[in-house]
């Protein structure tokens, strides 16, 4: 005989977990945004800690005072080309920091941008950190500069320059801190050679992450020897008590990151507070707070003596000494490392 | 006494085979299935209970847990009530494309979830085959609970119908024939003469495409915006917390996820017997 669809048992559990279901079938309310402001900010990966813990409050408390307002931010953080193809693809940010210029260049072709950012201070970098190599704690594999990176049994972790800016901050610091050497020694930036090391090194790459964050919990949960990345990470990894060493390499580059308005997604009603926020990043209070979290300040060099944990770097260069992401971008990344590493690897 | 094997010994006495079968099962199941569960439970307890519920009660985890619930629950009522109206066409009626209609609503699930996402972005998006014609008017689809329900739907779209569309195949016509020879309606016919039939199939078809919509992440994180708090499923929030070196945050939104998953095939596997019918 078929058992009736009203069997008790059976009824009283389905009926118990339909209920549940329908309990947790209205979606969850937002945050409240009565009677505030609400900025949008995607940021690549390493931006997170000081952001949220410095410069937000910091503008907060200085917007609420001024204008009785109060500030709330929405955020989200991932690999600095993530970050722009997400804008590209119409998420609603309406600031964005970058770890490279070429990506606030993308955004600009995009239509996203359509102010300059170079006319900000600093021509839109808002901080700085130099390239270096992290290692366990002991240096077992006693690396001491990029070269030794590609000795065999090296395993190194590097974030993918594809979706990482950090990764190609790094390949720039390999690469140029080669050129720079050997520029030191004869004159003549030897070519041949720092395309040799950089090929050598990537033979050892063991995992390529999606970006600095990425490569960094990586390397922090026991995979791989060796890391590239900012300086910052290495810091705040020994300051969560994680057993590293950081070797600073005698030549690396200072990675300069831009913050840009994503002028298509800000309303007019918008505008000055996210004009505010803007120049809010070059204030002493918030430079300041870059340092704290072991970013350099670009304003003021003092400032960045203000961290004594920074180590000191003999050969420093930046993206100029390529002659700008412009030139550095298809001569290096693309036809360097893209054509003659990663692909004959 | 013979020295010859009898050849019933594998169905008396003592059969090696079956600890021995028994037995290769499990251990292949340890480092597939156990260990990996395992060490989620073992790892998100690991600094002790009490920072095990400070992860489990962080606002934004209990919003990515809520969110997920929400999103699942909705993708999984339209898919449910398409698959019965889906399964009930194409079992019932032969057209031209018939086959070729069942092929495509299986499509979805061969689909990386990655590709479906930028798909769904591709169409909807702001930018978008149909998104740019929809954002003049304020009407913006991406990036909200919307679009999560959206990519749950496209990417659990065959499940409760392949659940659902054998039972009718199966079914025998006569009763239904029958209930129309006295004089039921089509619809008073479906209700109370093939409805009950199909609860098996509808409510293990609903658990089914429930579990899988709560664990997706591929579609979500594109279309989402992946913003904490706001678009940011537990899935996604698992991620974002591994990529911030918070393991232990990850790993007790992990466990949750888990015990629920369990929970959903605990309530399938007990209650077959309601759910059979004779």
């Amino acid at each position: 005989m078929r058992k009736s669809i009203f069997n008790r048992g059976g009824f009283l559990a389905i009926g118990l977990l339909l209920l549940a279901l329908l309990a947790g079938s209205c979606l969850p309310k937002l945050p409240a945004e009565s009677g505030g402001a609400n900025i949008t900010l995607y940021g690549f990966s390493i931006m997170k800690e000081s952001l949220e813990k410095s410069i937000y409050p910091g503008f907060s408390a200085k917007w609420k005072t001024e204008h009785g307002v109060d500030v709330r931010f929405t955020s989200s953080f991932a690999g600095s080309e993530t970050v722009t193809n997400q804008i590209l693809q119409g998420v609603n940010a309406e600031i964005a920091i970058l770890s490279i210029e070429r990506d606030a260049e993308r955004l600009r072709q995009g239509g996203f941008v359509t102010s300059d950012w170079h006319a900000f201070p600093n021509k839109g970098i808002i901080n700085k950190t130099p390239f270096v190599i992290l290692v366990r704690q002991g240096n077992p594999k006693g690396i001491h500069d990029f070269p030794d990176l590609a000795k065999p049994g090296v395993r190194l972790i590097h974030p993918d320059p594809v979706s990482s800016g950090g990764a190609q901050w790094s390949v720039l610091a390999i690469y140029g801190s080669e050129l720079v050497k050997s520029e030191k020694q004869t004159g003549e930036p030897d070519q041949s050679h720092a395309l040799q090391t950089l090929r050598a090194i990537w033979h050892n790459v063991i995992s390529t992450p999606g970006s600095a964050r990425e490569a960094r919990t990586q390397f922090e949960t026991g995979f791989g020897d060796a890391l590239v990345t900012y300086e910052l990470e290495g810091l705040l990894m020994k300051q969560s008590g994680t057993p590293v060493e950081i070797i600073v390499p005698q030549a690396t580059i200072f990675s300069e990151h831009p913050a840009v308005v994503i002028d298509r997604n800000v309303s007019a009603a918008k505008r000055p507070i996210v004009d505010a926020f803007m120049q809010y990043l070059w204030s002493e209070e918030s430079q300041r707070g870059f340092v704290k979290y072991h970013f350099y300040s670009i304003t003021n060099n003092a400032l960045s003596e203000e961290n004594k944990e920074f180590g000191h770097i003999d050969l420093p260069f930046t993206i100029d000494y390529f002659g700008g992401w412009g030139k550095a971008y298809p001569q290096v990344i693309e036809r360097i490392f893209r054509d003659q590493v990663q692909r004959r690897k | 006494m013979s020295t010859n094997i009898s050849p019933m010994r594998h169905v008396r006495g003592f059969d090696v085979a079956r600890p021995f079968s028994i037995g290769m099962l499990v251990i292949i199941m340890m480092p597939l299935v156990f260990l990996p569960l395992a060490s989620i439970f073992i790892f998100g307890t690991s600094k002790g209970l009490t920072s095990f519920w400070a992860a489990l009660t962080a606002s934004e985890a209990i919003f990515a847990l809520k969110l997920s619930m929400a999103t699942s629950f909705w993708a999984t009522m339209f898919n449910v009530i398409f698959g019965l109206f889906a399964a009930y066409v194409l079992s019932r009626y032969n057209f031209w494309g018939r086959n070729a209609l069942i092929v495509t609503i299986s499509l979805p699930t061969a689909i990386p979830t990655a590709v479906a996402g930028f798909a769904l972005l591709l169409l909807w998006g702001p930018y978008g085959t149909l998104g740019r014609f929809l954002a003049p008017q304020g009407v913006q689809i991406m990036f909200t609970a919307g679009a999560i329900i959206l990519a749950n739907i496209f990417v659990t779209f065959p499940l409760a119908f392949g659940v659902i569309k054998p039972v009718f195949d199966t079914m025998s016509r006569s009763l239904e024939e029958a209930s129309a020879t006295i004089g039921a309606t089509r619809w008073q016919t479906f209700w109370h003469v093939t409805l009950p039939s199909l609860r098996g199939a509808i409510v293990s078809g609903a658990l089914l495409t429930f579990a899988r919509a709560v664990g997706e992440f591929g579609s979500t994180i594109l279309v989402s915006g992946n913003l904490a708090g706001r678009t940011q499923t537990a899935p996604l929030y698992i991620f974002a917390k591994f990529n911030e070196g918070q393991i232990e945050a990850a790993n007790a939104i992990a466990i949750v996820l888990a015990l629920f998953s369990f929970l959903i095939f605990s309530v399938l596997f007990f209650a077959r017997d309601w759910l059979d019918v004779e």
